[in-house]
Parts: structure tokens; C-alpha cells; sequence
């Protein structure tokens, strides 16, 4: 469900590009209608209409008149790019100034995420 | 038009079968009384000339008291109410001089045929004219009072004035409270009068109820 | 519907419960009337749905509602102790006086949320519990169809599967039938998800308008070094304060600029979004910080 902390349909629109990105929404996918979307999540179906919309604007998703929407063929590679530019800025950055306060040597930070490497994660 | 039908459909019928189980009722009531004493009054006119402006009354509070608000609520104005409420009114008089006639003329048959013997009632008109006034200062009290809450009282001896008159002349109406024979003051006018009476509780109640705030109903 | 209100003012006696108000409504979605107890909120659907007569003008979509037949049609409020019904009237009654007066009625649907609410036909007004008199408000409300739909305060005394089943049903039926729905409450969080804009008054006087979502935007809440965070908000509208030690937290009001953002993070401020509920805590509270 969705909080009540930050615009509901910015909540919405991240979830569908977390989908997106994890692959549970594959390109070319219909969605859900915004009136499914709002039955569904008990939520004002305007609300759901608006973070479509935000979707379609930033070309996750595509309009087929009369039909509904669909992801687009290179959302997920976008969504990716987007995600890379963000990405030590909004998680490494955060995690290395954490490290610091608890006094984490940075080297053993490194050594770690090795490790992952090492054991075949990505 | 539809509130019309719709009082009609439900306070018409309602008072309708109520005056046909007062019939009933009293019927068996002069039967019972025949066994122990002769019957020398007609127990139909016990009803129609006393109990059936009182009742009347009631349904006249009922209708503004009740059912304006829920028609306001359904999407109706006052305005629209009070045109149907005061048709209805007339209509209802109409239905109950009817029935009133009615239980007269089969009374009657069960009296010659018992042989009782039967007081003097009064005329049709008179009948009519008292039910018309009743319903239409049940509206006024209720108009009143709801809209006024105690200041309503105000209401109350306009009310018994509009009343009073319908009292002249209706024989086995009994006396009224203070005033032990009520002279016939009016003479010839008094249908005219008890037709102003109408039309003074009518106009009354339009101007209470015309603008008047629908209340929250208590729990 | 569109709903406009000029200078509107109801008074019971020496009590002003509406003061002076004005504001539009566009129409055609689910606004919230927001206000605690006493706030006027009341009275102020009271005048809307012609129940009373306004000082100042109240219009539906242009033309004034009290007692005007064509524009009373289209508008339906339900206060809690459901005006339409009669406690001495059977719940059957109830609804046939709907089909009989209202002309937007919709009977069938009327009995399927009788059914879904549970309340017996048969059954008189003045026997249903709380919660059910509540329950058989919503059926009079949603089942009139009407454009301007106010349903007030309608969760009192619903238990919890109740009250969401009544927030489905009137999603449902606001997307399949759009129109102007308003809903009083102050049960914020649970409602606050099917709200597209926000009405929040209080002592009668209109606090502010917004979308909800917006709304969900405009509060921060700013925490770290007391007087960091005095530097910090001076000038902004703060609805709230608390500090605790040399620690304090301020709920500012108002969407926060990227030069505030980099002043913020500059100071050590950590921000924080604020929850609706606490938004409208702070919005109406009286003695609430600075206003």
C-alpha cells in the first residue's frame, strides 16, 4: 500500500519502474487501467491517471488508443541508464559517509563488496 | 406530483384504515354496551366529531414534522412540499368526510335494524370544514415548533381560536375546556369563517415552514 | 458539479458556525471536508445542499440551490443520523421514498448495498445500530446518483471491514458513475488515499483548498540543531515545533526551493515528509505553534 507521506502518485510511478527494472514488467506488457490500478490500491483513480501519465511523459509507457497502456520496448534500458546516474549519488555516497561515522574503514568496505564479486553476484 | 401521490399513497391509506378499524371497533363496543344499558347516542359520531379532528391533527404535525425534511433530503424544495402537502390536505378532508358518511350510513342500518336510538349529527359540510381546519393547524403547531423549538408556544393560541370554531354547531362534540356553551356566533357565515380558519393555518404554516432550516434528527 | 460559495455566513443564535466563507469547487471529484468537531463542517454542507438558507450565495454549476427545484434535484447530503430516513419508517420505505422522489434513483443498486451493508428491509430506522444507520446513509447517498453527492461523517460507528468496504463501493461507483462526491471526516489516513482534493476548515473559516497529492508535497519536517533549525525555517510558515535536549524539530508548511535544499543539507538538517493526518493536526490545532 501506499503512505501518506509523499504524493501518492510519485509512489506509484516508482513502484511500476521498480517493476520495470526487476523485470516483473516486461517491454511491451499491458499494464494495469488506472481504474484497476485504483480499485485495486484503493486509491482516487485521478491520482493513478496522473502518475500514468508522469509514465507515458517520461516514455515508460505508451498509450494504444482504446486499448490501454503498455510498457515500452526500451523502458527497462532507460530506467537503467537513469539508475546508473543516480546511483552513487543516492546509494554509495549515503553508505561510504555511514561507514565513516560508525567507523568503518573504507578498505574493508572495499574487501566486501569483493567478496560479492568473487561469489558470482553481479 | 410525486409527493402528492406519495402522502397520498402513504398517510391517505394509513388514515383510511385506521377510520375503518375505529368503525369496526366501535361497532362492537355499542354491541357490548346494548347488553347491559339501551343505546340512546351514536358511537360513530363519538369518532367522528372527537377523536377523528385529533387524530386528523396528527397527521398534519406528522407530514411537516417527518415527512417535509426526508422530502427535502430526497432533493425536493419546501416549496414543492407544501403545494402537495396542502392538495393533500384537502383530499384527505374529502376522504374522511367520506368515510365519516359512510360509517353513518351503515350505523344507521345497524341501529334501526337493533332498534337503538341515535343522536342528532351534524352536516356533511361541517364535518368536512372541521377535518380541513384540523390537518391544517397540525402543519401550523408543527411548522412552529420545529422551527421555533419552545418559542413555538407562541402558536398555541392561534391554533385554539382556528380550532374553536369548528367546535359551533357540531352536535355530541361535547364542550369545550372554559367555555360551557359555545354560542352560535357566527350564524349563516360560519362555512365561511371555518374556510378562513383553513386559510389562516394554511397561509400560517407556508410562512413558518417556506424558508425553514431541516434539522438534524436526534438519536 | 461545480460549486461556488461567496460569503457565505451561518449563525445559530450568537454561535457563528460559517464565518465569511468563500471558495470553488471544479467538480467531478472526491473532495474531503476536513475540520474537527464544531469546525462548521456541518453546517457548511447544510447550506450547500439547501437544507438551510444562505447568507451569501451558494451556486451549483451557476444557479443558487436553496429551494430551487431543478437544482435541488441534483444535489443529496446525508448527515449521520440519515436525513432522508424516518426513524419510524421501515429501511423498505426508505428506499421507496428514493424511488418515488428522487429521479437520478438507482433502486437496484439501493438493494444490492442493503445487502452488502446488511441491513434488513424489514427493519425500522430507529432499530438499526449506529454503525447500520451510517451504512444506510451511504445506500441513500450513492444510490441517489445525485451530481453533488456529500456524505457526512458516514464511517460513525462502522466497524473497520465495514467502513473499507463502504471506501471500495464508493470508488467503484464514483468510477463508473463520475460526479461530485464530498466527504466529511476526520479519519484522515484511511480516506485520505481516495481524496483527489482537500477541504480543510476550521472555526468556520476556510484553512486552505488543495489536491491532496499536493498537499502531501507542501509539509517538511525539519530536524537537527535548535538553532540551526531557527536559522533555517525563520520566515517560513511553521506549523509545529518540538525539541528535545539541544535537538529540534519544526514542520514547516510550504514546498521547500533547491537553494533551501542545499542550505539545509549545508546546516546538517536532516528533512522529513509529514504525514496528511499530521499535516491537518498542525494546520487546525489551537494551540498550535505559530500560525
Amino acid at each position: 500500500m501506499f503512505d501518506d507521506r509523499s504524493p501518492i502518485y510519485r509512489q506509484i510511478a516508482d513502484r511500476i519502474k521498480a517493476d520495470v527494472l526487476s523485470g516483473a514488467l516486461k517491454a511491451d506488457e499491458q499494464v494495469m487501467s488506472t481504474n484497476q490500478y485504483a480499485a485495486y490500491y484503493r486509491i482516487n483513480p485521478a491520482t493513478a491517471a496522473k502518475a500514468f501519465q508522469q509514465l507515458v511523459d517520461e516514455q515508460v509507457l505508451y498509450k494504444k488508443r482504446g486499448i490501454g497502456m503498455f510498457v515500452s520496448t526500451r523502458a527497462r534500458d532507460m530506467l537503467r541508464a537513469q539508475g546508473r546516474e543516480t546511483f552513487f549519488g543516492e546509494v554509495v555516497d549515503p553508505m561510504v559517509a555511514e561507514a565513516r561515522a560508525i567507523g568503518i574503514p573504507l578498505a574493508e568496505v572495499i574487501r566486501r563488496i569483493e567478496q560479492h564479486e568473487n561469489n558470482g553476484g553481479v | 406530483m410525486k409527493i402528492f401521490r406519495r402522502l397520498t399513497a402513504a398517510l391517505g391509506l394509513f388514515s383510511a384504515m385506521v377510520a375503518g378499524g375505529a368503525f369496526v371497533f366501535v361497532v362492537a363496543l355499542t354491541f357490548v354496551v346494548s347488553i347491559f344499558r339501551d343505546v340512546e347516542i351514536s358511537a360513530w359520531n363519538v369518532v367522528a366529531s372527537q377523536v377523528g379532528p385529533w387524530f386528523l391533527l396528527f397527521i398534519g404535525v406528522y407530514a411537516i414534522h417527518n415527512m417535509m425534511p426526508v422530502a427535502v433530503a430526497h432533493g425536493r424544495t419546501r416549496r414543492e412540499f407544501l403545494l402537495a402537502a396542502s392538495a393533500f390536505s384537502v383530499v384527505l378532508a374529502v376522504v374522511m368526510t367520506a368515510t365519516e358518511w359512510l360509517g353513518f350510513l351503515v350505523e344507521g342500518g345497524i341501529y334501526s335494524l337493533m332498534d337503538w336510538r341515535a343522536d342528532e349529527h351534524g352536516a356533511q359540510l361541517s364535518y368536512f370544514l372541521m377535518y380541513l381546519v384540523w390537518i391544517a393547524v397540525g402543519m401550523l403547531c408543527a411548522a412552529a415548533f420545529d422551527r421555533y423549538g419552545g418559542g413555538g408556544l407562541f402558536v398555541l393560541p392561534v391554533a385554539l381560536a382556528l380550532v374553536v370554531v369548528t367546535r359551533l354547531r357540531m352536535p355530541g362534540s361535547g364542550n369545550l375546556p372554559f367555555v360551557d356553551d359555545t354560542p352560535d356566533l357566527f350564524g349563516s357565515a360560519l362555512p365561511a369563517v371555518l374556510v378562513l380558519s383553513f386559510v389562516v393555518a394554511l397561509a400560517g404554516t407556508w410562512v413558518i415552514a417556506r424558508d425553514m432550516p431541516i434539522r438534524q434528527r436526534t438519536s | 458539479m461545480r460549486v461556488e460559495v461567496q460569503g457565505l455566513t451561518v449563525r445559530y443564535g450568537d454561535v457563528t458556525a460559517i464565518d465569511d466563507m468563500s471558495f470553488t469547487l471544479s467538480g467531478n471529484k472526491i473532495y474531503g471536508l476536513l475540520g474537527r468537531n464544531g469546525a462548521g463542517k456541518t453546517s457548511l454542507m447544510s447550506a450547500l445542499a439547501g437544507y438551510r438558507k444562505p447568507s451569501g450565495t451558494v451556486q451549483l454549476d451557476g444557479v443558487p440551490v436553496f429551494e430551487n427545484a431543478a437544482a435541488m434535484r441534483r444535489v443529496c447530503l446525508v448527515r449521520h443520523s440519515a436525513d432522508a430516513a424516518d426513524k419510524g419508517d421501515k429501511v423498505s420505505h426508505v428506499l421507496e421514498y428514493g424511488a418515488a422522489w428522487r429521479d437520478t434513483w438507482d433502486n437496484d443498486y439501493a438493494l444490492e448495498l442493503t445487502e452488502l451493508f446488511k441491513i434488513g428491509l424489514r427493519t425500522k430506522v430507529g432499530e438499526l445500530s449506529l454503525g447500520q444507520r451510517s451504512a444506510l446513509g451511504v445506500v441513500i447517498g450513492l444510490a441517489s446518483r445525485s451530481p453533488l453527492t456529500m456524505l457526512d461523517e458516514s464511517h460513525l460507528g462502522m466497524d473497520t471491514p465495514t467502513r473499507y468496504a463502504f471506501y471500495d463501493t464508493l470508488l467503484h461507483d464514483f468510477m463508473a458513475h463520475p460526479r461530485t462526491i464530498m466527504i466529511s471526516t476526520h479519519l484522515i489516513e484511511e480516506l485520505s488515499s481516495l481524496l483527489e482534493e482537500v477541504v480543510i476548515v476550521d472555526a468556520g473559516r476556510l484553512v486552505l483548498q488543495e489536491e491532496a497529492d499536493v498537499l502531501r508535497s507542501r509539509g517538511t519536517e525539519v530536524t537537527g540543531n535548535a538553532s540551526d533549525v531557527d536559522e533555517f525555517t525563520a520566515g517560513m510558515t511553521v506549523l509545529g515545533e518540538k525539541s528535545l535536549g539541544r535537538t529540534k524539530a519544526a514542520m514547516v508548511y510550504g514546498a521547500l526551493e533547491d537553494d533551501q535544499l542545499i542550505r539545509a543539507r549545508g546546516l546538517g538538517l536532516e528533512l522529513g515528509p509529514i504525514a496528511l493526518q499530521d499535516l491537518f493536526v498542525h494546520l487546525t490545532d489551537p494551540v498550535g505553534g505559530k500560525r
